[in-house]
């Protein structure tokens, strides 16, 4: 059997204002599983102030870190970590650019340019390498160990071994 | 005897067969005759608006149910061309409000229900709608109505509408009532920690601020702005960018009068649509605050983010100004001869691609309409959306331009649309409100 390279992990983030839409939001699931993505973790859920000042630290110093805190505490988001051979730059380019304004006419059919209202409401948030998907993981999603997942079920991801659950959004792997 | 004695004695001098006798059925009163009616052509009646809407039909937004099928998905998911709504039928409209996902109708009537709403509620934003117990709707695919609390339901009216991502603002006779999210402290109230908006009923009312009336209200995506009888602009809600105005980046829950360059001018209107505000004073004179990231305002000290009123000096050699509009990341404005002008970034109506202009670009009068046939026809009205913009001109036609998000250009075609283009409509345009995917008009019927 060959063996195919190691599935990476990514954080993907729905942002408040597109969890508010129901239409929006079924239509970027249905592009996620379109895409292959197989969806380890999901939960719906505030992010508190503390954790979105923890998340943001890079931006500490960038004028617009204040209107980004208040926006991602300003309602629930959908966070979830997808897995894929290279998930994060998938993610990444499925999402498109960041600032939505521009996204409009550079990628319209991106996730950005389709769902975002302004550059700071862009409808979905994607990490932008493995190490930091590894630490905004840590920050959201503090049960979950990355490495013990990597031992028990990354392969019976790669495999395919899994049934999906629609109502929960989520792959489980299939025991035996 | 004259030539009219027939007509003058029409009883008397004629035929008496035909007048009476037991061989006609139907015998002529004079009395019965004169009371009858008068045959006149149909006209409509002078409240009577048609409502026609376009767009993005998933969302209910446009007050239309459609059906899914695997064959017509497609065609259905965009409704590109603009549809007479049944509901403008069935009640008086007299203005509506088009927030993300919804829109809002203000009807004439007698009892408490004067508003009616479409579309997405997950914030209750128009209206707390169940059919189970404790399971509110999350989309309304028709305009159900919202309860106010009217003191007098049979005297009072709804006079303005606003709507902005995901709350409303209703001006009425009887003061202001915000229905919706409240996240940011945009409905004027305490701003509750977690609180659960889509199972709340919570309508908030504002009967008058600092003992004066309110005239005029305006939201943007998550703040909302007032206007008094005096010509001083209030708000609150969200304020990261500056768009509240307030001298600081915080929120403000409660209604807040802002200063600033507009501190002693009496303003007249107001326009916001995502996180940039002008104001328009009597004087004709613009003024801007929030968020000017793509050239809507260049101050010396080149700030992206101004938190209070600032006079927009450029505008000065346009003219005097009539009418303002803003969209996501670019301007509109409309001097005394009917000339508009655009600038920001955008599709700003002047070419095939979006471009970024700092100073104001005329967009030729040619475009809307004027030209050796219709020399008198000029630009009365102009609004944005979030990415379009539209104008209306003296003989009720509809000019739109900008991106074609969801067909919300009513073109009939899914392209985006680089300069202004007529809308085929069947009425007189007099108001037209642009959403974020979708586009309302109320229009007065041709005769």
């Amino acid at each position: 059997m060959p063996v195919t390279s190691c599935f990476q992990l990514t954080l993907a983030i729905i942002k408040p204002h597109v969890v508010k839409n129901p239409i929006a939001t079924q239509k970027i699931r249905e592009l996620i599983i379109a895409s292959n993505f197989k969806i380890v973790k999901f939960k719906r859920k505030l992010i508190s102030l503390p954790e979105a000042e923890k998340f943001y630290d890079e931006h500490k110093r960038k004028f617009f870190y204040n209107r980004l805190i208040t926006f991602m505490t300003s309602g629930p988001s959908d966070m979830m970590i997808l897995t894929k051979e290279n998930a994060v730059k998938d993610w990444r380019d499925l999402m498109g650019p960041t600032k939505v304004f521009k996204a409009q006419f550079e990628a319209p059919d991106s996730i950005r340019g389709k769902y975002g209202l302004s550059d700071t409401r862009n409808a979905t948030h994607g990490s932008d390498s493995v190490d930091s998907a590894r630490r905004e993981i840590g920050i959201l999603f503090p049960e979950f160990n990355i490495d013990e997942w990597y031992l028990k079920e990354e392969q019976l991801f790669r495999l395919n071994k899994l049934s999906f659950y629609e109502d929960k959004f989520i792959h489980v792997p299939i025991d035996r | 005897m004259n030539k009219f004695s027939r007509i003058l004695y029409p009883v008397s001098k004629c035929n008496k067969r035909f007048v009476s006798g037991p061989k006609r059925k139907y015998p002529i009163d004079p009395e019965h005759e004169r009371s009858l009616p008068v045959f006149q052509y149909s006209v409509s009646n002078e409240n009577y608006r048609r409502v026609f809407s376009w767009g993005n039909i998933c969302t209910g937004a446009l007050g239309k149910p459609f059906h899914k099928s695997e064959e017509n998905i497609d065609k259905l998911k965009h409704l590109q061309f603009p549809k007479r709504l049944t509901f403008g039928e069935q009640h008086q409209v007299v203005t509506a409000a088009c927030g993300f996902g919804f829109t809002v109708f203000a009807v004439q009537s007698d009892t408490n229900q004067k508003v009616y709403g479409t579309g997405i509620n997950t914030d209750s934003q128009i209206g707390y709608h169940e059919i189970r117990k404790d399971h509110p709707l999350e989309v309304i695919f028709l305009p159900k109505p919202i309860d106010l609390p009217f003191k007098n339901p049979v005297k009072s009216k709804v006079t303005k509408l606003a709507a902005g991502r995901a709350h409303i603002l209703v001006l009425t006779d009887e003061g202001l009532f915000t229905l919706g999210n409240n996240a940011y402290g945009q409905c004027g109230r305490k701003v509750i920690p977690n609180e659960n908006y889509s199972k709340s009923n919570y309508i908030n009312h504002i009967e008058n601020i600092d003992d004066k009336k309110i005239v005029d209200v305006m939201c943007g995506q998550d703040h909302s702005l007032i206007l008094t009888e005096d010509g001083s602009v209030y708000s609150c809600g969200w304020g990261a960018d500056g768009q509240t105005g307030l001298e600081h980046f915080n929120n403000c829950s409660e209604f807040t009068k802002v200063n600033g360059d507009i501190q002693n001018e009496k303003i007249i209107k107001l326009s916001s649509r995502s996180d940039f505000v002008l104001a328009l004073n009597d004087k004709g004179q613009v003024f801007g605050w929030g968020n000017t990231e793509y050239g809507q305002m260049t101050l010396p000290g080149g700030d992206q983010q101004v938190a209070s009123p600032h006079y927009i000096k450029m505008l000065s050699n346009l003219g005097r100004i009539k009418c303002i509009a803003t969209a996501g990341a670019f301007c509109l404005v409309l001097n005394d001869n009917g000339q508009v002008f655009s600038w920001g970034y955008g599709l700003l109506g002047t070419g095939p691609v979006a471009e970024l202009s700092r100073k104001p670009i005329h967009i030729p009068d040619t475009l809307f309409g004027k030209n050796d046939y219709q020399s008198d026809s000029t630009v009365i009205d102009i609004t944005c959306g979030l990415y379009h913009s539209a104008a209306i001109t003296n003989h009720g036609d509809l000019f739109i331009w900008g991106r074609n998000k969801n067909g919300c250009l009513g073109l009939g075609r899914p392209e985006d649309q680089f300069f202004p283009l007529k809308v085929a409509i069947g009425g007189y345009v007099e108001q037209v409100i642009c959403g974020i995917d979708h586009s309302i008009a109320i229009c007065k019927p041709f005769i």
